[in-house]
């Protein structure tokens, strides 16, 4: 399923064939030269859109994925290489292998799948890794399998040229290739394993607590975004005819993410801008290194120009536009924004499971520091509990423990007698209890909408997500930002998003780390009135963490009183306001 | 009136010269960058000379002027395959590749297909012409013959056993094999062969295994080339091993001469030896008149043999077509170059071509021999 407006989709497609069309015949008119450059950019294309799916889309870069160009190349090589050449060639080659000798499309078919199956080994290993982490990894990855490559020579010719392979991809064929790859990205971005991807990309924990698998999501477009960089892999083997394992290698690599950066990762018209400036630069910098004459004036020959301004301009990039040219949106959404009225209507379903949380005897030590020290608790739905408590007494640290980001040194928490320790925060999320956090953890660069569906989408199996996004966005009176980025609205707006978002998981329990924190008097009471119907007519359980004492007194059936990691109180607010251990906790003790 | 008149005649008759003035455009897909830069920067150089020289005299035959079109292709295949069809495009007569039989073969199914006749800068795999096909030749004396010449030396000096390094990463780094298989026709006998990777640093296992040899071989035999050769000749002395070493044309470059104690007393073959009142002393003269400095590799000269064969070639087709072109590099015989007498004709691209070889002496070139092969001992060309 695809979560963006079709309007975007149909707009982007039609866009993508246009591009690809007047390019292919611009350049059939310009002639031969111009149809070997613009087959090679279609080729270098699918490879950065490739890149693109994954790096773009997680944020992690990657250096690896020219393995998967020369797991493409090679492979369909091998099955298209007449059975003469091989026979002259690689004569250790297996029998069955020797004699097959396929088509192109036929080669890139199995070329896609081989290479797959081998992203999906190195995926589930990668999925592990995080950050600058993977990033190394894949590094590894690019190493070894250029390692290979060159070992196993009887199947590859090792270091060797590898030559004679059929030059079967024309322009048309790479434009095709090209056009698929672009509509391919396109969709994954918007599908609904991109988006939630996307929003590992703007805050991974925060994409977890809304109930996002990220390894998942990861392993998902790490495979898909191989299998792209394979199609450009036999295209290019094909088009070049003869190639090394040095094609495939740093200098390439360097190349394709040169494309990347310059036109900004993250999106597809990305892609484009930066494979079309890439492409320009260099090519005339090529010329440009043979010589050539300018209004009568020859310039010099100086090999190596290529590489230096491909570098240049990387710097430049860097410093003058760090998300790349295009920034972080697809053309038709900067020319065509969301309307706000797209959110249609929805509602939220009564809690129907008065099933409990309870915690015993949690505790929390880092290092040395007990943070909480056996705590136990219980919280049933429909009820509004506060956790109150000095800075630095434990609050968060009970809600990470309780929504599973941080695991407990001790203690089990269970909800309805299932025993939530060491299960992911995707899962918890999904079973039912959603939080928000202290400082806000959004997903800026996506809009509301986005940032609200994303959660409506990765729990309760994804059921009338878009109802319940809806809803939720009413529910918190912010439906009218819905096609704005979520980084750019107001603190207590954003507040408010957060809130929206952790309700459209249709939870039974919410956690609200600070809620009110930064709002005014008029927004703190408004979101009271909001926390209060949530109670009342859905029966959510809500734990509740502030500072302000007054919201916490009015609002809470129950409040939970924490000092230095221990729970010193529990009762009505009543019951605590008199509590001595509480005033002194907050107030110190009275020295007479 | 008149003046307008005769001015516009003039104006359309230099025009009809221009037209009719052939060129020959040569096509450079060389790699002035990369691995095989040492080889293919300095046999340009040599190109440059012959037809500037040739240029001088009003073209070949004085009426066909040569003109070079270049692009670096960065000791690449897929960067030389993308360059030469470039230039086939632009519509050159003859192309010269890449100096390594490997990017050479890049090249190949372009070749084939524009029918264009391609000359690699110094490739001296047998195998080049013989995958490559009708339209690909070389320009230096072949892996099969250097290693005849040389085992046949070893032989004669009284060698009995020997020990090959090979590399099977590119055709030419596995001459020694055609070595091995010559001087054990002869009577000699391998003691043993290793492998190494090309850019291998450390050479420390293979020596050992060398140094561990009792009696040790007569001749060890690579080649190896930079930056391989220098750190396996540095380790295989230092392991204490005083065989004699034989390695092939890739390091006839400044640095073998630089080495010092290790590289004394290496022998070598190459493509020639300035020889008082030689081709290649002549040509070397002239090289320090236009460089400024003094050759240091026989490969500046291998270039200005590269245009003295298709000036040959031109002007026995009487044309710069070509498919002409082709057949008449074929069919030639006794060409003069500055390295030795060239024939193509009765070969299959492979040119017969004099090998001297040289010593390495106080760090100075010593010519041992240009002995002519025994024609019977030559192995067939093979993939290996």
């Amino acid at each position: 399923m695809i979560t963006a407006s079709p309007r975007h989709i149909v707009l982007s497609i039609l866009a993508a064939l246009a591009f690809v069309v007047i390019a292919a015949v611009g350049a059939t008119i310009v002639g031969p030269a111009g149809e070997r450059v613009l087959t090679v950019f279609f080729i270098s294309l699918i490879a950065v859109l490739g890149i693109g799916v994954y790096s773009g889309n997680s944020g992690i870069l990657s250096f690896g994925h020219m393995s998967f160009v020369a797991i493409g190349a090679y492979v369909s090589s091998l099955l298209t290489l007449p059975a003469a050449v091989k026979a002259a060639t690689l004569p250790k080659l297996p029998e069955w292998l020797a004699a097959t000798e396929l088509g192109l499309l036929p080669a890139i078919a199995v070329a896609v799948a081989v290479t797959a199956l081998v992203a999906l080994v190195v995926g589930l290993a990668l999925g592990r890794l995080d950050g600058s982490a993977a990033t190394i990894a894949t590094l590894g990855l690019l190493i070894i399998v250029h390692g290979i490559i060159i070992g196993w020579r009887d199947v590859t010719r090792g270091s060797g040229t590898f030559f004679g392979v059929p030059r079967d991809t024309s322009l048309w064929i790479a434009a095709a290739g090209c056009l698929v790859a672009l509509i391919v990205a396109r969709l994954y971005r918007d599908s609904i394993s991109g988006l939630r991807l996307r929003a590992t990309r703007e805050n991974a924990i925060a994409a977890g607590a809304v109930g996002v698998n990220l390894r998942r999501e990861r392993l998902i477009s790490w495979v898909l975004s191989a299998a792209l960089m394979a199609v450009s892999g036999a295209l290019i083997a094909h088009f070049l005819g003869a190639f090394s394992p040095k094609k495939f290698y740093f200098v390439d690599t360097f190349q394709l993410l040169a494309m990347l950066i310059v036109g900004g990762m993250t999106t597809t018209t990305g892609a484009v801008v930066g494979a079309v400036a890439i492409t320009v630069v260099t090519e005339f910098l090529r010329r440009l290194e043979s010589g050539i004459d300018i209004a009568g004036f020859t310039t010099p020959q100086v090999f190596g120009t290529t590489q230096i301004g491909i570098a240049a301009i990387i710097l430049i990039a860097m410093f003058r536009k760090a998300d790349g040219i295009a920034g972080l949106k697809e053309w038709e959404e900067r020319l065509f924004p969301p309307r706000t009225a797209d959110v249609g209507d929805g509602r939220l379903t009564k809690v129907s499971d008065r099933a409990a949380l309870t915690a015993k005897a949690m505790t929390m030590r880092f290092g040395g520091l007990t943070a909480v020290n056996d705590v136990s608790l219980k919280l049933t739905p429909g009820e509004i509990v506060g956790l109150i408590g000095p800075n630095g007494s434990g609050k968060t640290t009970l809600l990470n423990m309780l929504s599973g980001i941080i695991a407990p040194s001790e203690g089990e928490f269970s909800l309805a007698g299932k025993v939530l320790n060491g299960e992911p925060t995707y899962r918890i999320a999904d079973l039912g209890i959603a939080r928000t956090f202290q400082n806000i953890r959004l997903f800026p660069s996506l809009t509301v909408h986005q940032n609200v569906l994303v959660a409506a989408l990765s729990t309760g199996g994804g059921r009338d997500a878009e109802g319940r996004a809806a809803a939720a966005l009413e529910n918190l009176g912010i439906a009218e930002h819905s096609g704005s980025d979520a980084g750019t609205l107001s603190y207590g707006d954003q507040r408010r998003v957060e809130i929206a978002r952790a309700l459209a998981c249709q939870p039974s329990l919410l956690f609200l780390d600070e809620p009110a924190a930064g709002m005014n008097r008029e927004e703190t009471d408004a979101l009271m009135e909001t926390l209060r119907a949530l109670s009342r007519d859905l029966g959510i359980g809500i734990l509740l963490v502030d500072h302000d004492l007054g919201l916490i007194n009015r609002l809470c059936d129950r409040i939970l009183v924490l000092n230095e990691g221990n729970l010193i109180a529990e009762g009505a607010p009543d019951m605590i306001r008199e509590d001595p251990a509480v005033i002194e906790a907050y107030l110190g003790r009275r020295n007479d | 009136m008149k003046r307008l008149l005769s001015t516009t005649a003039l104006i359309a008759m230099a025009t009809a010269t221009t037209a009719s003035a052939e060129t020959l455009r040569i096509g450079l897909a060389t790699a002035q960058t990369g691995g095989l830069a040492p080889y293919d920067a300095p046999v340009i150089e040599g190109v440059h000379i012959a037809v500037d020289e040739i240029n001088a005299t009003g073209g070949i035959g004085g009426t066909t002027p040569i003109e070079l079109v270049e692009r670096d292709v960065r000791s690449d295949p897929a960067q030389t395959s993308i360059a030469a069809q470039e230039l086939v495009d632009d519509g050159v007569s003859v192309l010269v590749l890449p100096c390594d039989a490997d990017p050479a073969l890049a090249a190949i199914g372009i070749v084939a297909a524009a029918q264009v006749p391609a000359i690699s800068t110094c490739a001296s795999s047998p195998t080049l012409p013989l995958i490559g096909g009708d339209y690909m030749f070389a320009n230096f004396p072949g892996d099969n013959v250097q290693a005849t010449v040389s085992a046949e030396w070893a032989w004669g000096e009284g060698m009995k056993t020997g020990y090959i390094l090979y590399s099977p990463d590119t055709q030419y780094t596995t001459m020694p094999l055609y070595f091995a298989e010559v001087f054990e026709k002869l009577g000699g006998q391998m003691l043993g062969e290793d492998t190494y990777s090309i850019g291998q640093q450390d050479f420390s296992a293979i020596t050992t295994r060398i140094a561990a040899l009792s009696p040790q071989p007569d001749v060890v035999m690579t080649s190896a080339y930079e930056p391989d050769f220098p750190s396996f000749l540095k380790a295989l002395r230092a392991a204490g091993v005083t065989s004699q070493v034989i390695g092939s044309d890739g390091i006839d470059s400044p640095t073998t001469f630089s080495l010092g104690d290790a590289a004394e007393g290496v022998v070598f073959s190459t493509a020639g030896h300035a020889t008082p009142g030689s081709p290649l002393e002549a040509f070397n003269a002239k090289y320090e008149e236009v460089m400024g400095h003094p050759t240091e590799t026989v490969f500046n000269a291998v270039g200005y043999d590269l245009i003295k064969v298709i000036e040959a070639a031109a002007l026995a087709a009487g044309s710069t077509e070509p498919q002409a072109l082709r057949d008449a590099i074929a069919d030639l015989e006794n060409v003069q170059g500055a390295t030795s007498m060239i024939t193509y004709k009765g070969t299959d691209g492979m040119p017969v071509r004099q090998v001297s070889l040289i010593r390495v002496k106080g760090g100075e070139r010593e010519l041992v021999g240009q002995p002519s092969p025994t024609a019977d001992l030559v192995p067939a060309a093979r993939m290996q």
